[in-house]
Order: structure tokens, then C-alpha cells, then sequence
């Protein structure tokens, strides 16, 4: 069956598919949003790390696999909102060395753009959406506008944290965070209690449904909960997309013709319907004649210490993104293993859940376990780091065999950390041990193994076929009328979190489609 | 915009009902209360019951009375997209149960080929020896999931029960601070 067709319809209903929407709303485009999960909302938002999980991945299943998989499931999201319902929100920027890797160190790949096409969008979108942070302290920052809001208020965890830094001579600032400190744009300032990822629904913390959803509504841009895209559908010559195909909540099949396709689904997800999508004139799949489409998946090498303090550390008080940051160590060749990373300082914390207290001492159980959890309530805090992983083609996504329920194949995800990233890995926690030991901490303890954050790439953008999937603009380059968004299309991710990234090249790519239409659309 | 604050919480509510059938009437408890109660479980078996309470036990005395079998059974009886459970962020494959059936098996098998006895039947001293087998490698008759992942989901099922409720966090000392409390049916 299909439905009335529209200017654009858009697959995902996360951070950037809302954001795109409402631009193009407002450039007066029909847009419609097709969200496979459900139509969440603020009072959904239930102050539980239990309940956190119901915006967790609940889709089919993505089959994770490798050396080191990803945390698809942690990572992704599930509902209108996507995987920015339960970010932390730390939003610092790339830096002008992150998009050209390639060019200055040969090694990994270069952006198609730079970061001076990327900066008045990061100005646009942090003054749209407000983020807190001090410009000046943050000596690593590259240019740009002053942020909006002051730095959160630190609680005592991080003063404490901040002094092991200080005491090996490395430079200590407030986080960006893309969190209220004070009231903006008429959304309150935060009230410090440290349920972030299980949503906020005060509106301080920038999630869509407290910023661009508001206005992709009041734009007109229709969006239907419970759609499951399957396939990108082309026409008879096979080089424009004519719309998609999807079924419904009552397991109905369904068309959405459209002049745009816009994929924003999770970068497991985008590859998975372009490779779904094959057809005679495409046998490898749709916008896939580079070969690369799944290939370069990319996630943030992670890593935590730990230091147990005798004084209170308030450790509850806060948010889940960081009191502060460190990138002293962002020169990717300053250190044994190449690449960036950030230091975050000290996190609110809850006693379950996966980044809770009692993971932090996963080998604790019985009464020892209850003792610690008395300690740690009081005492613990915690630094970590986000990581640069280079791309590596070997790392992808590829069609599994196993299918879903209409016979399409799932996702298989198979990612591995290489030699670079485990020495990356390894300076990292010697850097990161010297850290907590520095401070007046009683007892220390560091994650002996490298963990995974976010999941990035598979769509990656360049200047060709020959290297890529899409254009500096998420516009695929065998397919004219066919756009992707969101944090696939990321060559190189940076040390740093990548949301506030993914909200200015969607800015970008909004931008440019509405201003350059008739030539998309035509 | 509709935001939301902290008028919208209602104090002294209950923590987190779930829906339970008791005498052929849907009804909201407490894990624990539908444990206190006896309430009947839906997706495990009795066997699997007895494993996963002394396993819990082993892992966070006290789990077994704040209802972890009757938790993780309710949240294995709901469809996988609504679950609550540590094992649907982690990545296990739904559905879940499988998960749970395949480790606590798993558990049993191992304990009966060393020790000649189900792992709920071994001393005290003994599961704890047992456990911190499980954590770091297989034991020898493993099967399933990996010990020391089946190990992680478990542990993280009962600090969830035990710790991850308002009444956990006031044993901690530490203020709930909720924007909305779940009270909402499960």
C-alpha cells in the first residue's frame, strides 16, 4: 500500500533525522520521519537506571561479533528521540587536524570537508541549543564562538580528581556539555541529580524531544512511530530513489514514495537497508559501488581508573557527562599509539546499572560486594577517557545469516581493535594510573581491558566512489536524490564524544539541501 | 514545551510494580512483595527458580528476599522491547530467556560434575568457591552462555534489585532524587 508521497521522507527518528526534518519543515518541504520504535515522550522518562533500558535498543537483533565488539545495544536507541534520549552529553568539538588524518600524518582518511566548513555550524547549533562550558580554560579548543552558558557547577569528586591532574602537570577545564547551568531558551537550568541516561525530561539536558521535535511539529513533518524500513526502493533506471519500502505496526507493507531519501537510522542500520536494497542495477547493494558500504565501523577506545577517597566525593550530585576534560594528550603523534583522546573528570554515579558502582569492581560479589557499595556511596570517583580508533576497512557491517521476520537479513557487526589502538590503550592507562595515584586518594584501581563507545562509520564520506559512500554533504554519490545523515558518515571520529559533530554536519546537510533543492529533487 | 519537574513526582510511592497474576487477577507488587507472597512464577521453571535465587544469593546476599527471581522472570515475560533487563543493553539475543535457561543450566551441569550436586544443593563456602570459578573461565561440563558474562548479567540483575530501587539507595545513604519515580506498571 502506498501513502501520498511528499518531498522527503526520512528513516530514523534520532537526533539528526529530527533535526534535518525540521529544517526542511520550515524550508516549507513535506517531510515525513519513519521511527521504528515508539512514540516516546517526556513523561516516559522514568528517574531509574533499571528503567533507562527501555530506551536502549529494542529492534531486531544486531548480531556483534569480533576481537572487541561493539555495544551496539548500549550505544543505539530506542523510540522517537533515538540514542540522543540517553546520551551524556558531552559535546566538545573536533579539532582542525581530526578531518584531515590522512593529509597530516598518512594515516586513516581525510574528511571531504575541513573544520572551517564545520565551524559555523557547530556556532549555529550550540547557540540554537545551548551548551555550558568556559572557552578560555578549554585552551585545546579551536576557534569559535564563546560558548552561551557558564560550566556546570563542579561537586567535590571532581575538585578532587582535577588535583591528580594538576599534580602531573596536565591542564584540567570544564566539559562542554550540552546541558543547561543556567535556564535557556526557556528550558530550566539543571537541578545536578544525575539521571541523564535514563532521559531527562526537565528539558536541561538537549535531547530532540525538548529541541528540534517541538519545532519539526509545529513545521508540519509528519512522523509515524512503529515503521520498520526495509529497503530503499529506485526507479525503473535504477539511478534515483523513488521512496522506501516499510511496514507498519500491524505488519503491514507499505510504500513512501518521496522526491528525497534521507537514511538516519543508527550506522548499523543504514548499511544494513542500503545492502537489503540490492537490485539488478545495484547487485552489491544501493550507493554501493565503492564496495565500502559497511565497511570502516569505528567506536571510541575507552578506559576508566578509579580512586576511593576517605572524604565524601558526592558522587551522586551531577551529571553523567563529565565535570571536566583533559586533552593534553589530543596531539595524535605525542605518544606511544597514534591518535586523540580526551580525559573526562568525574561523573555522577548510581549504585547499578552498567557504569555504576558495582561495576566498577566487577570481581566483588557476596558480602564484599556489600561493603564495597557502602565505601564507594560515599568515597568513589572516577576519570575516564574517549579514544581515537583509526579506520579500518576490516571493521564493517554485513548482512547476517539470519533474517528477520519478513525475510530480510539482519546486521552482522564484526569489529576488532588493532595493535595501534591496544598501544593507544596501554599509554592510556599508564597515563591514566599515574593520574588517580597522584591524588590524595587511599586506594586506586584501573580497567585492565579497553571497552567501546559509540558506533560510528560503515557510510563513511569522501570526495569520490573511489573512497566513500557519500559526499561532504551525506549525499551518496551513485544516488542523487538519496542522503545520509548521523555519525556513519564519519571518516575519522576524533578523541572526543561525537554529538555535537553529528548535529552541525546535519545542520550542514540541512542547509544545503534546501538551499540547492530543485537540483536534488529534479 | 512540555517539560517536566520535580512537582510531577510523587513522594512515597511505591517503587516499581510490576504486573503479576495472583489467583487469576492481574495485580502490581514489588518484586519483592510478589516473592513475599509466593506469588507463582510464569516463565521459569522451579528448577531454574532454585539456581538463579542461590546463584543471586551468592552473588548479593539478600537478593533472593528483594524478588530477583520473580524480576527477572516477569521482565522474561513481557515482550523483549519492553524489558527492563541488563542482559537487553548488553547485547544478548532475544529472546531472553533462552539467555537465562542456557546459563542456569549451564550452572547446574558444571556443579554436578564436580561437586556431584546442583549448584543450589552445594554449602555456602562451596558457591562461592563455585562462583569465582564461573567468573574468571568455564568450568569443566559448561554450557551456554560464557561463565563470566553469564556471571555479569546475573550480578547485574541482582544489584539491581537490591541496590537499583529507592530502598537500595537509602541502604546506600544516598538520596533517590527522582525527576519521575517508576511507578508505572512494568
Amino acid at each position: 500500500m502506498a501513502n501520498e508521497k511528499v518531498d522527503v521522507v526520512i528513516v530514523g527518528g534520532g537526533a539528526s533525522g529530527i533535526l534535518l526534518a525540521a529544517k526542511l519543515g520550515q524550508a516549507g518541504k513535506k517531510a515525513v520521519i519513519l521511527e521504528m520504535g515508539p512514540p516516546l515522550a517526556l513523561d516516559d522518562l522514568v528517574s531509574s537506571q533499571i528503567w533507562s533500558r527501555r530506551l536502549k535498543w529494542g529492534g531486531v537483533p544486531v548480531v556483534s561479533e569480533g576481537r572487541n565488539p561493539v555495544a551496539h545495544n548500549f550505544q543505539s536507541g530506542w523510540g522517537l528521540g533515538g540514542a540522543a534520549m540517553h546520551q551524556f552529553a558531552n559535546w566538545p568539538r573536533f579539532h582542525p587536524e581530526d578531518f584531515r588524518v590522512k593529509t597530516q600524518y598518512g594515516r586513516g582518511l581525510d574528511w571531504p570537508i575541513s573544520y572551517a566548513d564545520l565551524r559555523p555550524y557547530y556556532d549555529r547549533i550550540q547557540k540554537e541549543v545551548g551548551l555550558s562550558g568556559d572557552h578560555v580554560a578549554e585552551v585545546w579548543r579551536p576557534a569559535g564562538d564563546p560558548y552561551p552558558m557558564p560550566p556546570i557547577r563542579w561537586f567535590r569528586q571532581a575538585e578532587l580528581l582535577a588535583e591528580g591532574f594538576r599534580k602531573i602537570g596536565m591542564r584540567t577545564a570544564p566539559m562542554p556539555l550540552a546541558i543547561n547551568s543556567v535556564s535557556y531558551n526557556g528550558r530550566p537550568a539543571c537541578i545536578y541529580d544525575g539521571w541523564c541516561e535514563a532521559g531527562c525530561p526537565t528539558g536541561a539536558l538537549v535531547n530532540p524531544q525538548v529541541t528540534y521535535l517541538p519545532v519539526a511539529k509545529k513545521a508540519g513533518v509528519e512522523i509515524r512511530t512503529g515503521a520498520y524500513v526495509t529497503r530503499v526502493l529506485v526507479n525503473a533506471k535504477g539511478d534515483r530513489a523513488s521512496g522506501v519500502e516499510y511496514y507498519d505496526k500491524a505488519r503491514e507493507r507499505r510504500e513512501q514514495h518521496a522526491d528525497v531519501v534521507v537514511l538516519s537510522a543508527f550506522s548499523a542500520s543504514n548499511p544494513r537497508i542500503l545492502l537489503n536494497s540490492a537490485n539488478d542495477r545495484h547487485p552489491k547493494g544501493l550507493a554501493n559501488s565503492s564496495g565500502l558500504v559497511g565497511h570502516n565501523v569505528t567506536a571510541h577506545i575507552t578506559f576508566s581508573a578509579f580512586a576511593m577517597f576517605e572524604e565524601n566525593t558526592e558522587n551522586h550530585m551531577g551529571t553523567s557527562g563529565a565535570f571536566g576534560m583533559s586533552q593534553d594528550g589530543y596531539v595524535k603523534d605525542s605518544h606511544p599509539g597514534f591518535g586523540s583522546y580526551t580525559w573526562t573528570i568525574g561523573v555522577a554515579m548510581k549504585p547499578n546499572d552498567v557504569l555504576g558502582f558495582a561495576n566498577s569492581r566487577p570481581q566483588l560479589f557476596g558480602n564484599a560486594l556489600h561493603e564495597f557499595m557502602k565505601r564507594a556511596s560515599r568515597g568513589l570517583a572516577r576519570i575516564g577517557v574517549q579514544a581515537e580508533e583509526l579506520p579500518n576497512p576490516e571493521n564493517r557491517v554485513v548482512l547476517s545469516d539470519r533474517k528477520d521476520a519478513y525475510g530480510f537479513p539482519l546486521a552482522r557487526v564484526i569489529h576488532g581493535l588493532d595493535e595501534n589502538s591496544m598501544r593507544l590503550f596501554d599509554h592510556i592507562r599508564s597515563e591514566g594510573d599515574r593520574i588517580v595515584k597522584a591524588t590524595r586518594a587511599k586506594e586506586t584501581w584501573t580497567n585492565p581491558s579497553p571497552g567501546l563507545a559509540h558506533f560510528l562509520g560503515g557510510t563513511v564520506m569522501g570526495k569520490s566512489a573511489k573512497d566513500s559512500v557519500a559526499d561532504g554533504y551525506g549525499r551518496t554519490h551513485d544516488v542523487a536524490n538519496l542522503f545520509i545523515t548521523g555519525g556513519g558518515l564519519f571518516p575519522t571520529i576524533a578523541g572526543v564524544h561525537p554529538t555535537f559533530t553529528l548535529h552541525a554536519l546535519t545542520l550542514r546537510t540541512a542547509d544545503y539541501m534546501a538551499k540547492n533543492w530543485g537540483g536534488i529533487a529534479a | 514545551m512540555g517539560t517536566v519537574n520535580r512537582r510531577m513526582v510523587l513522594k512515597g510511592a511505591a517503587l516499581a510494580s510490576l504486573a503479576y497474576t495472583v489467583g487469576g487477577a492481574e495485580v502490581l507488587l514489588s518484586p519483592r512483595e510478589a516473592h513475599a507472597q509466593g506469588v507463582p512464577l510464569k516463565v521459569l521453571t522451579a528448577d531454574e527458580r532454585v539456581a538463579l535465587e542461590a546463584l543471586g544469593e551468592t552473588l548479593l546476599p539478600g537478593a533472593r528476599d528483594a524478588g530477583l527471581a520473580h524480576y527477572v522472570d516477569q521482565q522474561l515475560s513481557v515482550d523483549p522491547s519492553e524489558s527492563l533487563l541488563l542482559a537487553r543493553a548488553l547485547g544478548v539475543a532475544p529472546p531472553y530467556a533462552n539467555f537465562y535457561r542456557a546459563g542456569l543450566a549451564g550452572l547446574d551441569q558444571s556443579s554436578r560434575r564436580a561437586h556431584g550436586m546442583t549448584f543450589a544443593e552445594l554449602a555456602a563456602d562451596k558457591r562461592a568457591e563455585f562462583v569465582e570459578q564461573i567468573r574468571q573461565k568455564a568450568p569443566e561440563g559448561w554450557s551456554g552462555p560464557q561463565s563470566p558474562f553469564f556471571y555479569f548479567v546475573s550480578r547485574g540483575d541482582a544489584v539491581d534489585v537490591y541496590y537499583g530501587t529507592v530502598e537500595g539507595f537509602e541502604r546506600l545513604g544516598i538520596p533517590y532524587m527522582p525527576h519521575i519515580i517508576p511507578i508505572k506498571r512494568w
